[in-house]
């Protein structure tokens, strides 16, 4: 009952998410846009390209779903609600979102297609610059919490957030969550406009159907973990729970297409340059501003 | 315990059938990815064993390893965009020597150490994450802070002797 009751806040988010992301970049809001999108893509042909390595085509976007949706699965929306509640939760997010990489080289191999393949192996470079700043700021939340349990970290949360206790945490995880889920402006492996949609260009149908899907159920994953990680996930006055948390997930959500509407696509050494030179000591400064915290404010 | 002796098994198989599908196939990409696929039924095989966190850290580390791995495997590659197909063994004889006696050891090793008594009840998972760290922050500290700089010393090196030197430099 309670996998199923998350399953179907995690598709609703990932409309919701949709609805949110077109209005973004069109400056229009039409609550009906992805069931028309959904219904044109299904009704399409779902062409297979010359010579394709059809495992990696085929498996990429269902691995690319199942990685969003483990993810989740470890993220609660209230007390109780939560798939399974691991004993190394906030590991085991790290673990899931680690196969979104997995599933961009799979797609990008898959159709032996140039645009797609470029797609696919920058985003390899990309996550060499992101995953130690999912990683760190994950640490130093905790070890605030002295606990991997996602609902532990929650009730770690009951007095000050984390967005006031460990801010830079905040700030290093909310870009790095972008990264990951190759919003713009970090989009390098779907480029639209520069890569003909990279590692989206040659599929088509339901096949890209599916992966449309899972791009949005990305989206949710990491807008949820921000929430669970750093806005107190279900805590908040006179709304019940669940109402909370999903509140709190779409406002992340919007707030990142919202800055990354806003910005240049970044280039890869560039991105690669910030996060290694700048992000990962101000992750390190972090954690030690955060033990500091933790062993002088119990 | 049924349950638990079967996936055990099924997902050591996997291991094995993935590890096959690496020399099996000849396309670099595949063969990283096969190879990926078999860690990471290894992990499931600790998961399996109840030893959630070392299952959960070996499933992540080998995605984004292998990962990289498979990006330098086409970077060395005669064709760069590595759409070629090779074969992926080499010294076939020497290989499958190695491999055997390889094989052999380890199946030794499992048979004829005396493994003491079987613990009937797996530490709750919490418990081991604690164990383990204060084993990691304890007696293995120096076993692991050594290979640590190992690596990184191997990988400056690496890097020192690939850049090339300036021309205003090199005299010096």
């Amino acid at each position: 009952m309670t996998t199923v009751a998350v399953l179907a806040a995690l598709l609703a988010g990932a409309y919701a998410v949709a609805v949110l992301e077109a209005w973004a970049r069109t400056g229009r809001m039409r609550p009906g846009g992805p069931l028309f999108a959904a219904a044109a893509l299904i009704g399409r042909e779902s062409f297979v390209p010359r010579k394709p390595d059809r495992l990696f085509f085929e498996a990429a976007p269902v691995l690319l779903l199942v990685a969003a949706v483990l993810a989740a699965a470890v993220l609660p929306w209230a007390p109780g609600l939560v798939i399974v509640d691991l004993a190394t939760g906030a590991l085991f997010v790290n673990a899931a979102f680690a196969y979104v990489l997995v599933a961009l080289i799979m797609a990008g191999w898959g159709p032996d297609g140039a645009y797609a393949m470029v797609g696919g192996w920058r985003f390899l470079g990309q996550l060499i610059g992101y995953s130690m700043l999912i990683v760190m700021p994950i640490t130093a939340v905790a070890m605030r919490a002295e606990s991997l349990v996602t609902t532990v970290i929650v009730d770690s949360q009951a007095g000050v957030w984390n967005i006031v206790y460990q801010p830079l945490g905040f700030v290093l995880f909310f870009i790095a969550a972008m990264a990951l889920a190759f919003l713009p402006p970090f989009d390098l492996p779907t480029a639209p406009g520069e890569l003909a949609g990279g590692v989206e260009a040659e599929y088509a149908g339901r096949r890209l159907a599916v992966l449309r899907l899972a791009r949005a159920l990305l989206v949710v994953a990491v807008a949820l973990a921000t929430t669970v990680f750093y806005l107190g996930g279900w805590r908040g006055p006179w709304l019940p729970p669940w109402a909370w948390t999903g509140l709190k997930t779409l406002a992340v959500a919007a707030a990142m297409f919202a800055l990354g509407g806003r910005l240049p696509r970044v280039r890869e050494a560039h991105f690669l340059a910030w996060c290694w030179k700048l992000g990962i000591p101000l992750a390190l400064l972090n954690i030690f501003v955060v033990g500091l915290l933790v062993l002088a404010v119990p | 315990m049924h349950a638990q002796t079967f996936f055990i098994a099924f997902f050591g198989l996997a291991a094995v059938w993935f590890g096959v599908a690496v020399f099996r196939t000849s396309s670099m990409v595949r063969s990283a990815l096969a190879l990926l696929f078999s860690q990471t039924a290894i992990g499931a095989m600790f998961l399996a064993m109840q030893t959630e966190f070392l299952g959960v850290l070996q499933i992540m580390m080998m995605a984004t390893e292998m990962s990289i791995m498979a990006i330098f495997m086409v970077m060395y590659m005669m064709d760069p965009g590595g759409l070629g197909a090779m074969e992926m063994t080499h010294q076939k004889r020497f290989s499958i020597a190695a491999g055997a006696i390889g094989g052999g050891a380890a199946l030794a090793v499992a048979v004829l150490t005396p493994w003491g008594p079987v613990v009937a009840q797996a530490p709750a998972a919490a418990q081991q994450t604690r164990a383990l760290g204060l084993e990691l922050l304890g007696r293995s500290m120096l076993v692991f802070e050594t290979a640590g700089v190992t690596i990184l010393t191997a990988m400056i090196a690496a890097t020192a002797v690939a850049v090339r030197r300036r021309e205003g430099k090199a005299a010096r």
